[in-house]
């Protein structure tokens, strides 16, 4: 079958057993409004610090919350012991693992929705679409090593230990990159388009790495 | 005394004569004082630590490619000694930056990417201890191996182009006064002697322990005799 | 003519000797149980001649190709019920098949077909998390038997399904070469014509041993 579709298919029943349970994403919005909460009493934030303050809890929150995003992608299946039976079908893992990194990015993408306006609500920060196209472009090669790497320490015990030891190290271009975007894009100095160019890069380095390495983290 | 245990006592030896070069040859730096002793050990460890990764990632390439047992053990024995190396040249650059830069720590790019280095190899050993072993844990720790030798060279780029502080690389544009550079040599010669010896005696444990697992010589390919067309 | 050959296999988990150098031949369109005590390498046999874990050693085939090596090109052939049903909660279990039928290449008609063989059809929008277990068992079976599979491996496909076990295996095993674990060795005999009875090894507490009791 064409892998596309598979990874359509793959993505569609992840969503659409989301949406039927809707387990994740009010808890995912809740978690980052509250991280918004900690940041703002951790950092004693007042009206001259916010906007340098503010992107950096951005991250922050959206770090964490693509942690619990991309760990129950794979954690849920293996419970179900699905995943095998997924595999034991003539679909291609790579298709497979797509379609689950699909549904993955959209799950974190409605997170952001939810995190967005928030920040500019609670830090009074702009939202403008550049500081959105910088989280959307972040959060493509994101997911993508999350997702590989929550696939990963699916397969060993205390995954939820594993999960940020081994993702946060490799996320950290991407947090560089963002970061910068993020405070130009807030009017803080340093290049946008630069930041922007860096983090199209890093996604097409580490998509392309990912499929890659999909068929060898899959596969029994 | 077996043959393990000859070539540790010849690493030993070697280690002790890039000692004395180190203290007694190489001159005292005018600038920095005997501090900048810690440079010939500082930078040599650091090479072996990233010649034990490429043994990681050599490791896991092939691994991933032929299945081969001896290239998984190469690759675990690079990762347990590239991260005692890495936490050496940690450790002894922290020592050097107190006095030299009047800070432990500072968040320039190789040092941020040096300390994401030891957290990835750190993370490949613990997915070593957790995983089953088998073919599986094997795949995976082979593909974080690989992940993590892309990775660093990102950090250090991303890092860079963020802002960098470090002293450039002094070796290559030649500001050493010979003695230095001889000394300098002389330590990496041994200390890379050191990290072979250590992933020879450490590939030695693992075969063992894959003994022990009885995972050694049945791990073959498994072939028909004769693939036929399905009727 | 025989189906699945196997020679030889052997499994370690770590320190574990899980199957030790099992040795047996189905014939085509014959039905074989496996029987055994729990822990005496049932399962393990089964996700090995499923084709869903390779052994440490021995050599499998099946319609005549490397099982292993041509293990892509089997997944048309070969169904296989886990031990865990292994189904999505949220989900109907007219979904649960509609993706199977997408991943298998196979029409989405095949759906109502296989809840018609497992007797399930008046439940069939109901979500599976909502069914009975007997019922999340009999659309596992549904599953395993949608893309026609001339292999069923099945992993005590009779748990939990009460009553009619019996009735409802034979409908789906008809016409196919079946392999079998169960406990119950008075629907063994029924079902199937030889059985295969895995045992611990006295010596290792895990070693297990093979005796074709005909």
């Amino acid at each position: 079958m064409n892998p596309v579709r598979v990874a359509i298919a793959v993505a569609r029943k992840d969503l659409k057993s989301e949406w039927r349970t809707r387990e994740l994403v009010p808890a995912l919005a809740q978690f980052v409004v509250l991280a918004l909460l900690i940041g703002n009493f951790g950092f004693q934030v007042d009206t001259h610090n916010a906007s340098a303050i503010a992107p950096g809890i951005l991250w922050l929150a959206l770090v964490f919350a693509g942690l619990v995003a991309f760990g129950r992608t794979f954690a849920a299946e293996r419970e179900q012991a699905s995943l095998e039976a997924m595999l034991m079908t003539p679909a291609s893992p790579v298709a497979i693992f797509a379609g689950k990194a699909m549904a993955a990015t959209v799950l974190l993408v409605l997170c952001e929705v939810v995190l967005l306006p928030a920040l500019t609500l609670f830090f009074g920060t702009p939202l403008s679409g550049d500081v959105v196209a910088a989280v959307l472009l972040a959060t493509v090669g994101m997911a993508a090593l999350g997702v590989l790497f929550a696939a990963i320490v699916a397969r060993v015990r205390a995954r939820e230990l594993l999960l940020p030891l081994l993702t946060l190290p490799l996320w950290i271009p991407f947090i560089v990159a963002g970061g910068q975007a993020v405070q130009s894009a807030m009017g803080l100095p340093g290049s946008y388009q630069e930041a922007m160019g860096l983090l199209l890069d890093f996604d097409i380095l580490f998509v392309v790495l990912t499929s890659l390495a999909a068929r060898f983290v899959l596969d029994e | 005394m077996s043959r393990h245990e000859r070539w540790a006592a010849g690493a030993v030896a070697l280690m002790l004569v890039a000692g004395a070069a180190i203290f007694l040859y190489a001159p005292t730096d005018y600038l920095q004082g005997p501090v900048q002793r810690i440079f010939y050990l500082h930078v040599s460890s650091a090479i072996a630590a990233y010649g034990c990764f490429t043994v990681v990632l050599i490791g896991g390439l092939v691994y991933l490619r032929r299945e081969s047992l001896v290239a998984d053990r190469f690759a675990r024995a690079g990762a347990v000694v590239g991260v005692v190396f890495t936490t050496v040249t940690l450790v002894m650059g922290m020592l050097w930056a107190k006095p030299i830069w009047g800070t432990y720590w500072t968040w320039d790019a190789r040092l941020t990417s040096t300390l994401v280095l030891w957290m990835i190899y750190a993370g490949y050993l613990l997915v070593r201890r957790l995983a089953d072993p088998g073919r599986q844990a094997a795949r995976i720790a082979a593909v974080v191996g690989i992940f993590g030798f892309v990775d660093v060279p990102v950090v250090h780029f991303s890092v860079t182009w963020w802002r960098t502080q470090h002293p450039g690389p002094v070796v290559v544009n030649d500001a050493l006064p010979p003695e230095m550079l001889a000394t300098f040599l002389l330590t990496m010669a041994c200390t890379l002697a050191l990290a072979a010896v250590l992933i020879a005696i450490r590939y030695r444990i693992e075969t063992l322990s894959d003994e022990r697992m009885h995972m050694a010589e049945e791990v073959k390919v498994i072939t028909a005799p004769e693939p036929r067309m399905a009727p | 003519m025989s189906f699945v050959v196997a020679n030889g296999l052997t499994h370690w988990f770590g320190r574990e000797l899980v199957l030790e150098g099992v040795d047996l031949v189905v014939d085509t369109g014959e039905h074989m149980a496996v029987l055994g005590d729990n822990g005496a390498g049932k399962t393990t046999l089964l996700r090995v001649l499923a084709t869903a874990l390779r052994p440490t050693a021995g050599r499998l085939q099946i319609a005549g190709l490397d099982a292993f090596r041509e293990k892509r090109r089997l997944r048309h052939h070969v169904g296989y019920l886990a031990h865990a049903p292994g189904l999505y909660p949220a989900l109907s279990a007219v979904e649960n098949l509609e993706f199977f039928c997408d991943l298998q290449e196979v029409s989405r008609t095949r759906v109502e077909e296989a809840l018609d063989i497992v007797a399930m059809t008046s439940v069939a929008r109901r979500r599976a998390d909502q069914l009975s277990r007997g019922m999340q068992q009999r659309l596992a079976i549904a599953r395993a038997i949608l893309h026609e599979p001339r292999l069923l491996v099945l992993d005590e496909p009779d748990a939990s399904l009460g009553e009619d076990a019996a009735e409802l295996l034979t409908r789906v095993m008809q016409g196919k070469t079946v392999i079998m674990a169960t406990h119950d060795r008075a629907l063994a005999n029924r079902l199937c014509q030889r059985t295969l009875e895995l045992r611990h090894g006295r010596s290792h507490g895990t070693a297990t041993r093979l005796h074709v009791v005909t």
